[in-house]
């Protein structure tokens, strides 16, 4: 069984809120990565999102923006983040890592070669921002063809409406719930429908609703605590990381608590 | 899929947006087919852009070259390029569509300014997003797009140019799509952008073709256009798909060469890859990131093409060819001297494989070249390049 499935039955079974974090990786060195990968599992954070980082993330805000400008800068790239990857599931790591990527990454691995290696490398999901249900169909036969493939997690956004039972019908691992329109990181600026977006999406899916996009605490969360079963961090996460020097105790404490608090009755 | 040519195009966009391309290709859909919509269009581009803009015979290139050669002069439109033909389109469709405001990525600052007219026209709300390095670049536009009434804001991404303004005209209209129509100005993006570029292009050729058959009689033997997204030669072109005989040729820019890796010739590698909405070919570096195009010519500077092109190559209905930067100069500095026409330094990558085409053909052989915009624009980089040259010596 796939790690991010496993780890969602876990907290189901434990009744408890999924923390989940992205990072971009490469920064600022592939060593601190793994480092920061390791250190996550032991502070509670339930799955990592490891960016790879694109020319264009369209997708995303400027603090992503920059954060994958300065990785390719520094010579990050799609076979030392695999190498990464190994690395740490050698040294028996075993938190649920998911790849947040642009398709054209995958396209240019070559799609059956990209979703092998992620199999053999220890990638447990794949989140690809751009590339809609529609245009998912030939990554979706390669995953099929693969045992053990990782998922390919869906994204929704609150204007996805009618869209979305289309895209859960087959959905895994978890949904990923877009807060609010446009890209990534703008500081807790949800939606406006986005307590009876949240609804709508929980009430017709069949595995775990997590809520993404412009999150810093776990107070930002509470309204929609409820309804959600975890929460995603992402440019907050990133910039915490860049204040502290990438300080593995500031880690630690920062999922430690957020984890914590967004699991308090 | 309806949504494809061949295996390009595409809708490579956020969740986000997929309702809004539904719509917008809903509503472009019934504006094609209400004859007012149209109606509306043919007024505007006939008393505001000045259409029809002449097949001009080029006599004394055409004695040069020993072979039939006309103008098709867009340069002669309002704003000075092909660019407002699809403005118009677009802001008329917006404005159908009850949005309030429009959005807009330029890089030489060509669509830009077509965009801000417009909007200047229809009373709209504008803003235009531009590269940092691209507003340093092209002062005098940013001034133009100014005083039309836009706001310019100056991206820094990546490398500050048309493909970081791009992808930032995304992220907002993601943002914003409920009251933002976002006006692409090249036959590139999710689909139904290159189908709606194509279609408010059309008239180039449309009209070519009734002026050709007027002065000659027949149709053309070869059409050609410059490549950079692709918006004026898939205008050239569209009205001449159908009819085998005749030629069609796409100019890319070769850049400093193509071996030198500066050019922005997408097509010449033959690497396919999705960037900004569409799935077609693409520079890209060993890991999948998209590469920096390099063209003295602005407008041809991008690293992408539009889907259609990509289609038409593997289908072998097109033929694409590129040319460097000196070559394009030349073929500038020529039709200047001999027509009299200063034309902008994209459109002279096309006249430059005119004249180099013409050799293989007859007397009597017909040939058209869009000449997509004028040179005004490209005063300071003339400058510059024959000051590096001593051309003019």
């Amino acid at each position: 069984m796939n790690r991010i499935e496993n780890a969602m039955a876990a907290l189901k079974e434990k009744g408890e809120k999924a923390f989940i974090t992205y990072m971009t990786a490469g920064l600022p060195d592939m060593e601190k990565t793994k480092e920061i990968i390791k250190v996550q599992e032991e502070a509670g954070t339930d799955v990592i999102e490891l960016g790879v980082p694109f020319s264009d993330p369209a997708a995303d805000g400027p603090v992503i923006q920059d954060a994958s400008y300065r990785s390719i800068q520094l010579g990050t790239n799609i076979h030392k983040i695999f190498k990464a990857v190994e690395e740490v599931r050698n040294e028996g790591c075993e938190i649920p890592i998911v790849f947040m990527l642009y398709y054209n990454t995958i396209l240019h691995y070559g799609v059956d070669a990209f979703v092998k290696k992620c199999t053999q490398a220890g990638v447990d999901g794949m989140i690809i921002p751009d590339l809609p249900f529609e245009e998912q169909g030939e990554i979706k036969e390669a995953l099929r063809n693969t045992p053990d493939a990782p998922v390919l997690v869906q994204l929704v956004s609150p204007v996805s409406k009618k869209r979305v039972p289309m895209i859960l019908e087959d959905a895994r691992g978890f949904v990923y719930c877009v807060s609010s329109m446009g890209v990534t990181g703008q500081a807790a600026d949800f939606h406006k429908n986005v307590i009876s977006y949240l609804e709508e999406v929980k009430a017709v899916s069949k595995i775990p609703v997590m809520m993404g996009f412009g999150i810093r605490t776990a107070s930002d969360v509470e309204p929609m605590k409820d309804i959600i079963d975890g929460a995603i961090v992402g440019s907050h996460f990133i910039r915490l990381m860049e204040e502290s020097g990438y300080d593995a105790e500031a880690v630690k404490e920062y999922c430690g608590s957020f984890k914590s608090e967004l699991n308090q009755k | 899929m309806d949504k494809y040519y061949g295996k390009f195009g595409g809708q490579y966009v956020s969740e986000s947006l997929m309702n809004t391309l539904d719509e917008l290709e809903k509503a472009f859909d019934e504006a094609m087919a209400d004859p007012s919509f149209i109606e509306e269009y043919n007024y505007y581009l006939k008393e505001y852009v000045g259409r029809e803009t002449p097949l001009y015979f080029a006599q004394r290139l055409s004695r040069k070259y020993g072979t039939k050669i006309y103008l098709k002069r867009e340069d002669l439109n309002h704003t000075g390029a092909h660019k407002i033909n699809n403005v118009i389109g677009q802001i008329l469709l917006a404005k159908r569509m009850g949005k309030k405001k429009v959005i807009a990525e330029t890089g030489a600052g060509q669509h830009g300014v077509a965009t801000a007219t417009g909007a200047a026209l229809f009373d709209m709300e504008c803003t235009v997003y531009m590269g940092e390095e691209d507003i340093k670049r092209q002062a005098l536009n940013v001034m133009r797009m100014e005083m039309l009434g836009a706001k310019v804001v100056s991206v820094r991404s990546g490398s500050n140019t048309l493909k970081d303004a791009t992808n930032e005209a995304i992220r907002t209209w993601a943002k914003t799509a409920e009251d933002t129509f976002y006006i692409i100005g090249s036959a590139v993006g999710p689909y139904p952008y290159p189908k709606m570029v194509k279609e408010f292009q059309r008239v180039i050729s449309r009209e070519s073709k009734r002026q050709i058959l007027e002065k000659e009689g027949r149709l053309p033997d070869v059409v050609m256009a410059c490549v950079g997204g692709g918006s004026n030669s898939i205008g050239m072109f569209a009205d001449f798909i159908d009819d085998r005989g005749v030629e069609l040729i796409g100019v890319e820019a070769a850049g400093l060469g193509i071996e030198t890796g500066k050019h922005a010739s997408a097509m010449a590698l033959g690497q396919p890859g999705t960037l900004h909405g569409m799935r077609s070919y693409l520079l890209q570096d060993d890991d999948g990131n998209v590469q920096l195009a390099h063209s003295i010519s602005a407008g041809l500077d991008y690293p992408g093409v539009g889907p259609e092109h990509a289609y038409l190559k593997d289908s072998g209905r097109a033929k694409y060819v590129s040319i460097t930067d000196a070559e394009a100069m030349d073929a500038l500095m020529e039709l200047c001297r001999l027509e009299g026409i200063i034309p902008a330094i994209e459109s002279a990558h096309a006249l430059a494989y005119a004249f180099k085409k013409a050799g293989s053909m007859k007397e009597d052989d017909i040939m058209i070249v869009c000449l997509s915009g004028r040179g005004d624009k490209d005063v300071n980089t003339i400058a510059d390049y024959l000051a590096g040259r001593g051309y003019l010596n």
